[in-house]
């Protein structure tokens, strides 16, 4: 049988036979499963394995010299940044902070076999993965301005996979606003697949907005783990819009009394672009919020996904739980589908979900239209308040109206 | 300005309006009464445009054929229509609603779009004309607005688009007699010898406050009767049921 990719550890450089042996286990374990498929659960309304046996002729791994590309960085607001090029840091600049607080260092790949996991794209990543960063908040620190990550993708990445890692630490009392901005200049079919870890410690608070700036030819996969500890707050802002194929898969383990998250996406999605969120909220102590709200708007052919779990475990009383899922569909070739999902052992808790998915309404356009507006103003107009609602909780600044910028963009076109 | 022949209007297999006739020059004020069910509302939806009626007959605005123009084209031509129960809109900044709303009619209309700090300090000054508190332009439109607020609101864009002609759909609906007598100056001190009012109501009394020059009782999609202010005040009195 003809296979779409052709993965090979020796195009890594520099690595220990120890490394290697590890590597190739890990290779060993992708290969025996492929690229998820709809057989998969996890997979069900995304099937990876003929989305890229579609889309790609065959996948190749390389080991990524970073190559001189010119992005542009954000000027809206000031902050402090780390620039990735595919996958690898090529720069950084904390010049708003005091340095001897942060630590950043590029990711350390030795000893990485997670035998537990289930997930082909995991040992995957183990397998190839050579870039990414390590970033810890020294206890008691919390950062003047926010700290932008540029995820830079050159235009050479024609039908290969970049892996890479990242590690995030807030210690104690430590406060962060990350945004990750994903920027191409390629063209061409290529994949990403991202591992990243979040370490909350006590009393802290991290902000995780996620925006992509321009349209891909780019099949994104990201999963995001994260740890809680006692009175520590995780709130996402998701605006993915753009890529042609994505998936978030995000986990937030909520292991400690009093800690707080929150997920908000907004996606506008058309032609045959498909994308999908899927979360697991693990309550695994008492006293914990979380909070979802997936706003999903659909044009054209395209795809979208919503896949909520919430988990509360039996001594998780006390819990307030809520997730919402809502979508308008433009186009009857369109498909949302969504799977919310409660699974609750304790007695004492609130738990809630909704899901709802339509057309238009009508009777808003015609409102807005017999104010002079253009049809194709009105629809525009109405979107953007849809999905904007998502920003809502973000208090007011140039780093919101940014966002809302951005989010215009995304809806109007690039 | 507006000349109506023989309207018909079906929706959903159901027959209307059966037959309309209607004249209107500049600077007249027209009122439509009629029971609930005569077509009143049919007729304010049929001229602005609303899509779902199969219609037949003639109506000409200023010479031209309305149902070859969009409801948006209608607009920026200076048909206003305020509407019985305005939209919520959420997620739409109401100043920013505004904004789009003058500049796409003044785009039309060949005049320069206003930038954003010359259109707040028109808007604003149009607001307190209307005793409309500035916090409400930055608020999402219609989101959570009493019935006499989103009256206002509408009163406030037709001041704003400054049409040639004004249809108000029920608008004394929900308003309280104070309400009732800002909408009412607001509309007065908007008349002019250049634009024409169509002022639909079940009842006598915002007439108390805007004098008409005609008065048309509508009633099971035709207008049966024509007079002056006093056939209103006469129908406020007698009630429909001996005229229809």
């Amino acid at each position: 049988m003809k296979e779409n990719y052709d993965f090979k550890i020796d195009k890594i450089k520099d690595l220990s036979q120890e490394e290697i042996n590890l590597r190739k286990k890990n290779l060993e374990l992708f290969y025996q499963a492929g690229f998820p498929n709809k057989k998969d659960e996890d997979w069900k309304f995304s099937d990876l394995n003929s989305i890229i046996s579609n889309n790609f002729n065959k996948i190749v791994n390389d080991d990524f010299l970073p190559t001189k590309t010119e992005f542009k960085n954000i000027e809206e607001f000031e902050h402090n940044y780390i620039s990735l090029l595919n996958g690898k840091l090529i720069s950084k600049d904390f010049s708003y902070e005091e340095k001897n607080k942060i630590l950043i260092d590029n990711y350390n790949h030795k000893n990485e076999l997670s035998l537990d996991s289930k997930n082909p794209l995991y040992f995957l990543n183990n397998a190839l993965a050579t870039g990414g960063y390590s970033l810890e908040i020294l206890k008691n620190y919390k950062l003047k301005k926010p700290l932008v990550i540029y995820n830079n993708f050159s235009n050479s990445l024609k039908e290969k996979i970049v892996n890479y890692k990242n590690s995030i630490i807030l210690n104690e009392n430590s406060e962060l606003n990350l945004i990750n901005y994903i920027n191409n200049s390629s063209k061409e079919n290529f994949m990403v697949n991202t591992i990243e870890k979040i370490k909350i410690k006590k009393d802290s608070s991290l902000k995780n907005i996620l925006v992509n700036n321009s349209k891909c030819n780019c099949y994104f996969y990201k999963y995001l783990n994260s740890d809680l500890e006692k009175n520590s707050t995780f709130e996402n802002y998701l605006l993915p819009s753009g890529f042609k194929f994505n998936k978030l898969d995000i986990e937030i383990n909520l292991n400690e009394e009093n800690s707080n998250s929150s997920i908000f996406s907004a996606l506008n999605l058309s032609n045959n672009e498909h994308q999908e969120i899927k979360t697991r909220i693990n309550h695994n102590t008492p006293n914990c919020n979380s909070y979802q709200k997936v706003k999903n708007v659909l044009n054209d052919q395209s795809k979208g996904v919503y896949q909520g779990k919430i988990f509360v475990k039996n001594i998780a009383q006390k819990t307030d739980a809520y997730q919402l899922s809502k979508a308008i569909i433009l186009n009857d070739a369109a498909e949302f589908d969504a799977k919310p999902e409660l699974e609750i052992y304790a007695d004492d808790v609130k738990c809630s979900h909704g899901s709802t998915s339509g057309s238009i309404d009508l009777d808003s356009i015609h409102y807005l239209k017999s104010r002079g507006i253009s049809e194709k103003e009105a629809f525009q107009m109405l979107i953007n308040g849809f999905l904007s609602e998502t920003l809502e909780k973000l208090s007011e600044g140039k780093l919101k109206n940014f966002l809302i910028e951005k989010l215009k963009r995304q809806i109007n076109g690039y | 300005m507006l000349n109506i022949k023989n309207l018909q209007a079906t929706i959903d297999n159901k027959h209307i309006l059966k037959g309309l006739n209607l004249n209107i020059k500049p600077g007249e004020v027209h009122a439509i009464m009629g029971p609930n069910g005569s077509g009143k509302s049919t007729l304010a939806n049929v001229l602005s445009g609303k899509n779902g009626y199969e219609i037949k007959g003639d109506i000409k605005y200023n010479g031209e054929s309305l149902s070859e123009l969009s409801t948006e084209e209608r607009a920026q031509k200076g048909i206003f229509l305020a509407f019985q129960y305005p939209l919520e809109i959420p997620g739409v900044n109401t100043n920013n609603f505004l904004r789009t709303s003058l500049n796409s009619v003044r785009k039309a209309q060949g005049e320069k779009e206003l930038d954003a700090l010359t259109f707040l300090k028109l808007i604003k000054e149009k607001a307190s004309e209307l005793g409309i508190d500035e916090k409400f332009l930055s608020r999402q439109l219609n989101v959570g607005f009493s019935g006499g607020e989103k009256k206002k609101n509408e009163i406030l864009q037709m001041k704003l688009l400054q049409p040639k002609l004004s249809i108000l759909d029920e608008t004394d609906s929900g308003l309280d007699i104070d309400a009732l007598r800002i909408v009412a100056d607001g509309v007065n001190s908007y008349k002019s010898k250049k634009n024409a009012f169509l002022i639909i109501t079940h009842y006598q009394r915002l007439l108390d406050y805007i004098k008409p020059d005609y008065v048309h009782v509508l009633s099971d999609g035709k207008i049966i009767k024509t007079g002056n202010a006093d056939l209103g005040i006469q129908l406020e009195k007698t009630g429909y049921s001996k005229i229809v």
